[in-house]
């Protein structure tokens, strides 16, 4: 039983302008759970995962680790293991000496040690490199070293920081599935910190968007996506990201350009704004129902393409995901409709929230 | 296959021109450094040459037209001299004990200051102030303020009436040696302190290490090039002394705290006797040399900091 739980717990730097790096957080990690914090830089994301391993002060509330409230206690007595975005390996110890570093110190044998060392190396591909200095491996190799040091412990929480913000891009892929794996076998409660959402949608049981320090939801991926509880949210979950306009209420719906959408909730007079998804626009015949885009950008990808363009009236720009084989040309105009009305978010254009959110 | 023939053939007779072509374009691009080079060659190649000339020599300024050569009798006399000898000791307890105790303190204070604290920028300054202060400055300022045995305020502190520069006259020089290369070997151990990683220092940490067991294991074998270094450096000016003893002590009383490069002086120029002054030079040149390559080299491998104190 080793379930993390954050209970109020806030960092707050001092200085003239005290800044409260993470604000009140409340959140809990379950038993053998994935859970991902993501939010753009800034938004006290790595700062939490630190406070959970006792490298940053708590200043308000309490974490947990288990039953035992750990608040007060230094990092080697929380039973955690870190990988930090540096890798943060000893440089002038080889791989070996890397990973048996922890086990040597708890005083175990030197027998034991060989064999933990070797097992997970064994797992993690490693064994031709035991030998080798840090600086000798790739970057991929050396993230592996580092989660190797991190397994091999056997903590009862991993706190995962940026892990693969070093890597290429295919390597990135790659190792986000094996890390994936290997969570899922070892069944180790792990926290996750990214600010690559792609990353926190793939890995995540559940993913924790912040944003300023202040916890915005936490939820399944998909219900991330389906139902963002505000502005923030639905803008920072999907990529691209969605469409936000704010337009006035008419009649229980607003005026795209000359289509009228209906909204899915009884919104009351003044203004919502209204958020649709790139992938939930599609192009349309000329004569059908929808609305006029001048396209100012193509991005294509192969399969798909993706079209900014302005509505007019509007200063906001739109984008559309369009069929990769048949893109519009720049400034062309386009007639756009949504494909289904159950997929257009509507919130508060004061406070941001969702609106019909139960 | 025509082709084949034909290769070797071609590339024979441009091979000796295009050689002489790349010879000159390389001189051509060197032709810049050949001042530089000629003045380092002029500046401390030729003297030492003629200082070996010279050491081959019986020559006392004092007699003229008594100089002649002798072969290697200046070289027999250096090594039965006792003086030399004494001299030698005093050189390597110097450098030895200077070296060693600055290292231990400048680590100390490089730690203390490799943490943030209000005031700390003043503090490295004020730290740092002996390693800017002229050498003969320092040396006369100790001597006058600090050991003097009626105004000095080491009497006056203690509440004693020690004549430290008679009675300990060698613990006196090193302690302003000590005094004044404390901060240097501060400042280049902090710049190491400060080169670590803090995310290594970190996970030291959540591995499960303490205060003392990430600085033996981690912070002091990366700190191991600093260290040597430092070493290096130290020794390399400590062994030549000079500044300290001839303004505190003369070597004296006596010979007490004679090292060797005041020796040397005191052969050269009040004893005026080339030959045997420049044979005492050259054998020191060659122990130092020796010592540099090998001797500290092979403490670096005995102590092996580098991976880890286990």
């Amino acid at each position: 039983m080793a379930q993390v739980a954050y209970a109020g717990a806030s960092r707050i730097y001092p200085g003239a302008h005290s800044v409260r790096a993470v604000d009140g957080l409340d959140l809990c990690a379950g038993d053998g759970e994935f859970l991902v914090l993501v939010g753009p830089s800034g938004s006290g994301k790595s700062t939490a995962l630190r406070m959970a391993a006792g490298l940053e002060d708590v200043d308000e509330g309490t974490i947990a680790i288990g039953d035992r409230d750990v608040t007060q206690l230094p990092p080697k007595d929380r039973d955690i293991a870190m990988v930090f975005q540096s890798y943060a390996l000893y440089p002038h110890m080889s791989v070996r000496e890397n990973m048996a570093f922890s086990l040597k110190l708890r005083g175990m044998s030197k027998a034991d040690v060989r064999v933990k060392v070797e097992e997970a190396a064994d797992l993690l591909d490693l064994t031709q490199y035991l030998d080798r200095k840090p600086k000798a491996l790739s970057g991929g190799q050396r993230q592996r070293v580092a989660m190797g040091r991190a397994i091999v412990r056997e903590p009862s929480v991993f706190l995962m920081d940026e892990p693969l913000s070093n890597l290429d891009a295919k390597l990135r892929v790659e190792t986000r599935a094996n890390i994936a794996a290997l969570q899922r076998r070892l069944a180790t409660t792990t926290i996750y910190v990214t600010h690559d959402q792609v990353e926190a949608m793939t890995m995540g049981d559940r993913v924790a968007v912040l944003r300023d320090g202040v916890l915005q939801q936490c939820a399944s991926p998909q219900e991330l996506y389906g139902t963002p509880r505000n502005v923030f949210v639905a803008g920072f979950i999907g990529s691209p990201a969605m469409n936000l306009l704010t337009l006035p209420v008419d009649g229980g719906g607003v005026k795209l350009g000359e289509l009228k959408v209906q909204l899915p909730v009884r919104a009351e007079q003044g203004e919502v704004t209204v958020g649709i998804r790139p992938e939930s626009l599609s192009p349309v015949g000329a004569g059908e129902d929808g609305f006029d885009l001048q396209v100012q950008l193509v991005e294509e990808l192969g399969a798909d393409a993706y079209v900014h363009g302005t509505l007019a009236g509007h200063a906001d720009k739109v984008v559309v995901r369009t069929d990769g084989r048949t893109p519009p040309k720049l400034g062309e105009a386009i007639r756009v409709a949504p494909c289904d009305t159950g997929e257009v978010h509507v919130f508060d254009p004061e406070s941001g929230l969702r609106i019909g959110a139960e | 296959m025509t082709t084949l023939v034909e290769a070797p053939q071609s590339a024979e007779p441009p091979s000796t021109r295009t050689r002489s072509r790349q010879r000159s374009a390389a001189w051509k691009r060197r032709a810049p450094l050949l001042p530089a080079l000629l003045f380092t060659i002029a500046v401390t190649q030729v003297p030492f040459l003629v200082t070996v000339f010279y050491s081959f020599q019986s020559w006392n300024m004092v007699r003229p037209g008594s100089q002649h050569f002798v072969g290697f009798d200046n070289y027999v006399d250096v090594f039965t001299d006792s003086v030399f000898l004494q001299a030698l000791g005093n050189t390597v307890t110097l450098t030895v004990v200077c070296v060693f105790v600055a290292m231990l303190l400048g680590l100390g204070l490089a730690l203390l200051l490799d943490r943030t604290f209000p005031g700390r920028g003043i503090v490295r300054t004020l730290l740092i102030t002996p390693f800017l202060i002229l050498p003969a400055a320092g040396a006369l300022l100790w001597k006058t303020t600090m050991f003097d045995p009626t105004y000095g305020l080491l009497n006056w502190a203690f509440g004693v009436e020690v004549e430290w520069l008679s009675n300990y006259p060698l613990a006196a020089v090193m302690t302003q040696i000590v005094w004044q290369w404390t901060p240097f070997m501060m400042l280049l151990i902090l710049a190491g302190l400060q080169a670590q990683s803090r995310e290594v220092l970190e996970a030291a940490q959540v591995d499960g290490a303490g205060r003392w067991r990430t600085f033996v294991s981690i912070t002091l074998p990366q700190l191991s090039r600093y260290l040597q270094l430092a070493v290096l450096l130290g020794a390399i000016y400590i062994v030549n002394s000079f500044d300290a003893i001839y303004l505190m002590t003369q070597g004296g009383p006596g010979t007490a705290s004679t090292n060797l490069p005041y020796y040397i002086y005191q052969r050269a120029f009040e004893g005026f006797d080339v030959g045997q002054s420049s044979a005492m030079g050259v054998v020191v040149v060659a122990m130092t040399l020796i010592v540099a390559t090998f001797a500290l080299r092979l403490m670096f491998r005995a102590f092996d900091v580098s991976r880890g104190v286990k």
